[in-house]
């Protein structure tokens, strides 16, 4: 499927030495402003995110949308690629020039990625499709610069809730159907759990590769503070990020019901979680998809609610998605080509309910959610439009993710300036404070802010 | 024609260079030999070295064009807070390893090669750890430090009443901890040397110290350590830089973590580059890292060269 090109050749005679010898691979060949835009010159571009062989449905439908996009566009020819978006690769490939001229990356880069010319204009495609119009505006503020510039396409997109154990709060004698709504009843109902079911750890927290970062900011939103100002100039952190950590401190010095592993990722969480040995963990609803999929954790014991608040309330949560990384050194055509193919790949089916009902028909079909609540990529109307298309399809259990749809809670966006930077600074703090009783979380949060504006400074140089 | 006439004799002395000759005489065919190597060293090798130089005094994401910024990059990673604590994470790693994980391998071959029956399946045992892969037996060692009662070393603690013990989950063990993994992984490999370092040793030397009535102690001191230790400076300089650029271990186990009681160098240098797509401030602190290793390793020639020949 996959032909060698120059780029590929290129890519990999260079990728020995990613971090040194990259000076002299840096052109994959597109010369970007020389050439005009002709959208029925041929072209050709390839495209990440393709299901991978263990997935042979999923590949299927994937490689069958490919050919009905190349024979509607006869000018355009897709080479599809298994790149998928890693933390720990990101930057070497990103720099190396490995990556297909489109695939999805965490929404966490968006400010990184423009600020430093790593994502192209994409405004002139996007006109041209005529696509702007209908996205989600929430989500394109995250992905636009101060003159209104839009770079990518925002998809996917989340906010962080509370994923529990719906089993665990039946042991615990708690209803599975009342999430915790703040932190004191997540304190409360972690002691619940302790008393009642022994062998779980109640409430778990990530705290590693810059979750616990991720999540300390979390807490903040929830207790109404801030990590960075909004123009990201500088750290902003005060008494809503110590209440978090004291509220963490003494779940897991004065309650102790937080176990015994403070070094959970992600991954390591969602396993631990799947095996049934948590009661309550910050998550997005994206957590269903992975546990019940890949770990085989039972639909029925799974819950959701909208992230419990501090403070006064109703302060609102952390957002997050993805966003379509489009090749900064690709021609013209070659961006109007991936935006055309971004727009029948993932957002065709909004619009029209023959490939609406086929998507959901192969998922269902494969195994995979379908009707998996999280935030519409377009508008809230045409979403709608589209749940009441694919309705008959739906197979997860939707009045258990019932406290996180219906939530109101205000979105806001990541710290803006080196965000996962940020996250990685913040991680050593959580750990702290759940290792170390005596720690000093004032100071801690003090010394914090220090590296932040470091970070930040050296992210403006 | 008179030129080259006048100019025969001073050939005949061999003094300047004559290409002809020289061509003849296979230099030639010396060079062509060589370019092969030397391209593949230049390209692979050296041209990455001068290239990292290079990348330390620029700022670049290696989209936009590299900008220089002087010694800024520098001037950043010697001014972060975290780096005297990796630094010091780094020292505490190499002395732990040091005090406990080199002395290890040493005995285990003095043992091994005192066994007169079954010593090659001993050899075999010793040097299983190496075989299996450094992240297959990291993940595997996870288990083993689960901090819950119920993990695989606390129960067994348990047993004769220890613990449970936090392992990689507290400060002030997640290091040590990292220690013991990396000198069961490593000591069969270092040992595998130091036995072939052994067999040389001349068996007179044993037999006339036991006609003088020396026991295994004395035969040990005496004898086998004196005999290795041209072997013991070698490995024991290996090591060191070894250790001094451990990553593996901290970034799998613990990522670094808690509270950055395992951050070291490499992490460090890591998350510049492939988490905060630094890669001037990256290639900064690896330069300053070779030239300390490099000045670790000059200054250790000397002082055991004196050692050696005292």
């Amino acid at each position: 499927m996959m032909k060698l090109s120059r780029r590929h050749v290129l890519a990999a005679g260079s990728s020995g030495a990613v971090l040194a010898a990259t000076g002299a691979c840096s052109n994959p060949g597109a010369n970007g402003e020389a050439e005009e835009l002709d959208p029925s010159a041929d072209v050709t571009i390839s495209v990440g995110d393709q299901p991978t062989e263990d997935k042979p449905e999923e590949l299927a439908a994937f490689n069958e949308r490919v050919a009905e996009f190349e024979a509607a566009n006869g000018n355009i020819t897709l080479e599809p690629s298994a790149e998928v978006w890693e933390a720990q690769t990101f930057q070497a490939k990103l720099a190396g020039g490995t990556l297909p001229t489109v695939m999805g990356v965490s929404l966490t880069y968006s400010y990184e990625l423009i600020e430093n010319g790593q994502l192209p204009d994409m405004t002139p495609y996007l006109d041209e499709l005529d696509l702007t119009k209908d996205l989600n505006p929430l989500a394109l503020d995250n992905v636009k610069d101060d003159d209104g510039n839009v770079y990518t396409i925002p998809t996917g997109l989340f906010s962080v809730g509370i994923a529990y154990n719906r089993n665990v709060f039946e042991q615990a004698g708690l209803d599975p159907d009342t999430p915790p709504a703040t932190w004191d009843d997540v304190r409360a109902f972690a002691q619940q759990i302790k008393a009642n079911v022994p062998g779980v750890t109640p409430y778990a927290q990530m705290t590693t590769n810059n979750t616990g970062g991720w999540m300390l900011t979390t807490m903040t939103y929830a207790n109404g503070g801030r990590i960075q100002d909004e123009a990201g100039t500088e750290s902003v952190m005060g008494e809503e990020t110590i209440a978090a950590l004291q509220l963490l401190h003494d779940m897991r010095w004065t309650d102790d019901t937080m176990g015994r592993e403070f070094l959970f990722d992600q991954e390591g969480v969602r396993q631990a979680f799947a095996g049934g040995t948590i009661g309550m963990v910050l998550q997005a609803p994206d957590a269903y998809d992975t546990l019940v999929r890949d770990y085989g954790f039972d639909p029925a014991h799974f819950g959701i609610g909208q992230l419990p608040q501090g403070g006064s309330g109703a302060n609102g949560t952390l957002t997050g998605g993805t966003l379509k990384l489009f090749d900064a050194k690709a021609t013209p055509n070659q961006l109007l080509a991936a935006a055309k193919w971004i727009k029948y790949y993932d957002f065709d089916k909004y619009y029209d309910e023959t490939v609406a009902l086929d998507d959901a028909e192969t998922n269902a079909a494969a195994g995979n959610p379908v009707g998996l609540p999280g935030l519409p990529p377009v508008s809230q109307e045409i979403y709608d439009r589209y749940l009441g298309w694919i309705e008959p399809h739906i197979n997860v259990p939707l009045e258990q993710f019932a406290s996180y749809t219906s939530s109101t809670l205000p979105l806001i966006a990541e710290p803006p300036a080196g965000t996962q930077q940020t996250y990685a600074a913040l991680d050593p703090v959580v750990q702290q404070i759940l290792t170390d009783e005596h720690a000093d979380i004032a100071q801690a949060v003090a010394d914090a802010t220090e590296v932040l504006n470091g970070i930040i400074a050296q992210a403006a140089r | 024609m008179t030129d080259t006439l006048e100019a025969a004799p001073q050939a005949k002395r061999r003094k300047r260079f004559n290409l002809t000759r020289w061509a003849r005489g296979g230099g030639l065919h010396a060079v062509l030999f060589a370019v092969p190597v030397v391209l593949v060293y230049a390209y692979f090798s050296w041209g990455p070295v001068i290239q990292g130089l290079v990348l330390s005094f620029q700022k670049t994401n290696l989209i936009q064009p590299a900008e220089w910024v002087g010694w800024s990059n520098f001037t950043y990673v010697l001014a972060d807070p975290g780096l005297v604590q990796a630094s010091l994470n780094t020292a505490y790693f190499a002395l732990l390893a040091l005090v406990f994980g080199f002395p290890i391998p040493i005995v285990l071959a003095v043992l091994i090669n005192e066994l007169r029956k079954y010593d090659s399946l001993y050899n075999a045992l010793a040097y299983l750890p190496a075989i299996v892969p450094p992240v297959a037996a990291i993940l595997l060692w996870k288990f083993f430090y689960d901090p819950n009662a119920t993990g695989m070393f606390n129960t067994a603690l348990g047993w004769i009443g220890l613990g449970p013990f936090p392992w990689l989950n507290a400060e002030n063990s997640a290091m040590p901890s990292i220690v013991l993994y990396a000198t069961w992984a490593g000591a069969g490999s270092t040992a595998i040397i130091y036995i072939a370092a052994l067999s040389t040793v001349r068996t007179e030397l044993y037999e006339a110290a036991e006609i003088d009535g020396a026991g295994i102690w004395r035969r040990i001191w005496h004898i086998t350590l004196p005999q290795l230790r041209n072997v013991i400076f070698v490995m024991m300089l290996l090591q060191l830089i070894g250790t001094f650029q451990i990553f593996t271990e901290p970034f799998l186990f613990t990522g670094g973590g808690p509270n950055n009681a395992t951050q070291t160098i490499l992490l460090k240098i890591y998350n510049y580059a492939f988490v905060n797509g630094d890669f001037g401030a990256a290639t900064a602190l690896s330069v300053l890292l070779a030239a300390f290793l490099g000045l670790l390793s000059v200054a250790y020639y000397f002082v055991t060269k004196r050692w050696s020949t005292s």
